[in-house]
């Protein structure tokens, strides 16, 4: 069994966020703007656990979506479509966000018809289209003067005057830990539903999946726009937080990042996912610098031997081992406990 | 390792000796406790429903599945454990179910696979010289039959395994192979475990048949009885075979 | 006439040097099916093989026939250590080898320094007829590219090794039992591959500069060609490169050289999900 079971789920997330929510109270401001980004990375890690760990689309081209969220922002707030009073409009940041959101959904609708329909690519030909995809479309963007070209775009707007304070990250902070946990528990529930059991299949199984009369195109294409919407929010924010949209966010080298994230946390479980980003990113700013080029070298190494050894993720493997013992426990608690089979496990 | 349930003849006597075998896929046990002993240049048929394990066990003995506990001699020698090639390179042969042949080599490059192909594969098989440059996946299933069985000689083995090699053949190529397969164990003395549905290929050419039912052998008679019980609602083949 | 000439060179160079880069990769990829991701890093550390044993004083073609040998027995390594174990696991076979691509390109870093070093061209001078003249090395990396490619295909298509190597990948559990050593084979099989990328590595490295990121720009455009041409066959590989390659390469010189690469992708990717076998689908893996 390599998933949670809800109840167990649900009492980590808790714990999980509660502590990042104690961030700004134990540690420094400069702290607390890191960990609002390390959250980002985790929403857009858990929107490729959704993909790959669940649906088994195992995709190199994931930041397109991350970068088209904060390049549709960024240009948004920016001013730089339209003119007068339409121009300020569009700036809004309450309209700039969802037509971020919408304008990486609907790339992913264009790309994943194309490449689901009929047959569909999946397993290896997916991976290296994805990532030609990723490759092609940094270099379009770093040679598109209007986007800033290699130098990207900068001085993008905050989300809002009370997010403005480049001394006081808080607000921002907790404005993108709400949305990350709304998010997760959001995801979490979607996946102990039907829809959860379809992208599952749709992994496992696609052609049997077929006989009982679903769509595995509608499927993968429904789970590759969701993924893709919550990866172009995550985007979205990011620019907003950090003032600045840059190529590197859209291409092969952030979308190759997130693979490693999850899969070093944990392909199959969202939280393990969101804390592989974490992890990764929170090591890296304190390695980098004492390791200088050996941390590149040492997190290849561990990425290399995760995947040989514990392929379901260094984090995931003992939440997986603490979920036992939880519905173990569960269950010699109380006489009429569900099982696990009846907890929810998908 | 002692077999508990083996005979008590010296384990050199025997050329396939298989002792108290546990397999199968993963959580699910198929083969729970075989012991089956086949004698230097005799054909061993080897009967049972569908599911009941057949295959398995074939691939128990060529090394293709490990087992969960019991152990497979080869004319003495300890081979569980061993990679598949190496049991091969020991001796045993496998003609798979469904043939795998590869139909995009020639009939000379399949048979060539195993090792530079005897001259004797031909006297058995007159009917592959025309085809020796023809792509296997365009002939017959018959044809097929024989690149197989050619194949998995060339290496000159000592035991060969045969899986449902009747499967999907005509009665009349069924009966002629049952003939070449005859003729081999008396040219060369080989040692054949037959595993067969098709009663009349199995009287054709063993001289003893074991039925496997629930993962075990249930029973083991010489086919003289075999062929004495056919009408017999109450004999070895209405017991193991008939639904 | 004679203007056009350079160019249809420049294009032919190009090809051939992305199909020699490539033809490890249509062994290991095409007919294995294994999806080795460190293979640019594998063709890096061929051009770093010549980098060294220059440094050391050694003649180009001296270090040139050692980067196949070094390559080789790294691949070796790399498939007793690391492949191996998730080769049945398709999917954690492009993230394991992923991985690798980072430590390798991290222990060049480590070893060499991130910035590039250069290779002196062999052989100086241009070859010349009449009016026209072309650099003399440039054809020389024809030739022997040529010869690289046209040995490989002989060895898949012409040889019991061969012959073997593709019994293997498409009935390993039959193959095993015909008493052929089947990981004897993928590992002597990833082992060739690994040398031919040595071999294009130390070839090309005189024409570009060598620096710890090179191997990412020429794997791409390798998995395009493979896949565009069908993978599992040298004749598609030269077809899917001469297209990619010879399209990218001409293009280059007319519109700007982004603006070609991204044309060149977008079409390689709409063939390959158009035609999921290939333009010349081989007998070899099949999506």
């Amino acid at each position: 069994m390599n998933r949670l079971s809800a109840s167990f789920s649900l009492t980590l997330a808790a714990i999980v966020f509660v502590a990042l929510a104690l961030i700004p109270v134990l540690g420094s401001g400069y702290w607390t703007g890191q960990a609002t980004r390390y959250v980002l990375f985790g929403m857009f890690a858990m929107s490729l656990s959704l993909l790959w760990g669940r649906a088994g689309m195992l995709t190199f081209g994931h930041a397109v979506f991350f970068g088209i969220g904060g390049y549709v922002m960024a240009t948004m707030t920016m001013g730089l479509f339209g003119d007068g009073i339409l121009s300020e409009l569009l700036a809004q940041p309450w309209i700039a966000l969802p037509v971020s959101v919408g304008g990486a959904a609907l790339a992913a609708a264009a790309l994943g018809w194309f490449l689901f329909w009929g047959r569909g690519v999946s397993g290896a030909y997916l991976a290296i289209i994805t990532l030609s995809v990723a490759v092609v479309v940094e270099q379009a963007v770093r040679g598109f003067y209007a986007l800033g070209g290699d130098n990207g775009l900068v001085g993008v707007p905050a989300l809002a005057t009370w997010a403005a304070d480049p001394f006081n990250p808080v607000p921002m902070f907790y404005t993108v830990l709400v949305i990350a946990a709304v998010v997760y528990v959001g995801l979490d529930r979607l996946l102990r539903s039907r829809m959860g059991a379809l992208l599952t299949a749709v992994s496992a199984n696609p052609d049997r999946l077929g006989h009982f009369g679903y769509s595995v195109f509608v499927v993968r294409l429904g789970a590759f726009v969701l993924g893709a919407a919550i990866a172009g929010l995550a985007g979205a924010l990011f620019v907003a937080t950090d003032g600045f949209a840059s190529p590197s966010l859209i291409g092969f080298g952030l979308s190759a990042e997130v693979l490693i994230w999850v899969a070093l946390g944990g392909r199959n479980i969202l939280l393990a996912a969101f804390l592989g980003a974490v992890a990764v990113r929170l090591a890296e700013s304190f390695l980098s610098g004492l390791l200088g080029d050996f941390w590149l070298l040492a997190l290849g190494m561990v990425f290399m031997a995760s995947v040989v050894l514990l392929p379901q993720g260094l984090i995931a493997t003992p939440m997986l081992w603490l979920n036992n013992r939880w519905n173990q426990g569960n269950r010699s608690n109380s006489r009429d406990a569900p099982g696990p089979a009846n907890d929810g496990m998908v | 390792m002692t077999p508990r349930s083996a005979p008590c003849i010296s384990a050199t006597d025997q050329m396939l000796e298989l002792a108290d075998i546990h397999a199968g896929y993963g959580q699910v046990p198929v083969l729970r406790g075989v012991s089956l002993v086949v004698e230097p240049g005799t054909v061993m048929g080897l009967m049972g429903r569908n599911g009941m394990g057949k295959t398995t066990l074939c691939n128990v003995c060529n090394g293709l599945l490990a087992t969960a506990s019991g152990s497979v001699r080869l004319d003495g020698h300890l081979v569980t454990g061993n990679p598949a090639f190496e049991i091969a390179q020991q001796g045993m042969a496998t003609v798979p179910q469904g043939r795998d042949l590869f139909e995009d080599f020639t009939v000379d490059e399949n048979l060539g696979l195993g090792g530079p192909v005897p001259v004797e594969i031909y006297d058995w098989f007159p009917g592959l010289v025309p085809l020796r440059n023809r792509l296997a996946g365009t002939l017959s299933g018959g044809e097929q039959q024989m690149v197989a069985i050619g194949r998995a000689l060339a290496r000159k083995p000592k035991v060969l395994l045969l899986d449902e090699p009747s499967e999907g053949l005509q009665p009349s190529v069924i009966h002629d192979m049952g003939a070449v397969l005859r003729r081999i164990v008396d040219d060369v003395g080989l040692t054949i475990l037959l595993v067969e549905q098709h009663v009349e290929l199995v009287q054709a050419v063993a001289g003893s048949v074991a039925f496997l039912a629930d993962g075990v052998i249930a029973e083991q008679v010489p086919i003289a009885v075999l062929s004495d019980s056919l009408n017999d609602n109450e004999g070895p083949v209405h017991r193991h075979l008939s639904i | 006439m004679i203007e056009a000439f350079p160019i249809f060179l420049d294009a032919l160079s190009f090809v051939l040097i992305l199909v020699l880069v490539a033809s490890g990769l249509v062994i290991v990829f095409g007919m294995m099916g294994i999806i080795n991701l460190a293979h640019g890093e594998l063709f890096l550390l061929g051009a770093y093989t010549v980098v060294v044993a220059q440094g050391f004083g050694a003649p180009f073609w001296l270090a040139a026939a050692l980067a196949p040998i070094v390559v080789g027995v790294a691949g070796l390594a790399i498939e007793f250590l690391l492949v191996r174990f998730v080769v049945h696991r398709p999917l954690d076979t492009i993230l394991a080898t992923w991985g690798l691509s980072i430590v390798i390109k991290q222990l060049v870093v480590l070893a060499f320094g991130p910035g590039s070093h250069s290779v002196a061209v062999p052989i100086d001078g241009a070859f010349s007829v009449g009016e026209f003249s072309y650099p003399a090395y440039r054809i020389v990396l024809m030739i022997v590219a040529t010869a690289v490619i046209a040995g490989a295909g002989y060895v898949l298509v012409g040889t019991r090794f061969g012959l073997l190597a593709r019994a293997v990948i498409a009935r390993p559990g039959t193959s095993a039992s015909l008493g052929i050593n089947t990981g004897r084979v993928t590992q002597v099989s990833f082992a060739i591959g690994a040398a031919l990328a040595g071999l294009a590595g130390a070839l090309v490295a005189p024409l570009i500069s060598v620096d710890p990121q090179m191997g990412l720009g020429f794997l791409v455009p390798a998995f395009l060609a493979i896949l565009v041409g069908g993978a599992g066959s040298m004749t598609g590989l030269v077809a899917g490169g001469g297209l990619v390659g010879g399209l990218d390469s001409v293009l280059g010189g007319w519109i700007s050289p982004v603006l070609a690469q991204i044309t060149v992708f977008v079409l390689a990717i709409l063939v390959i999900r158009l035609r999921p076998g290939g333009l010349f689908p081989g007998r070899g893996r099949r999506p």
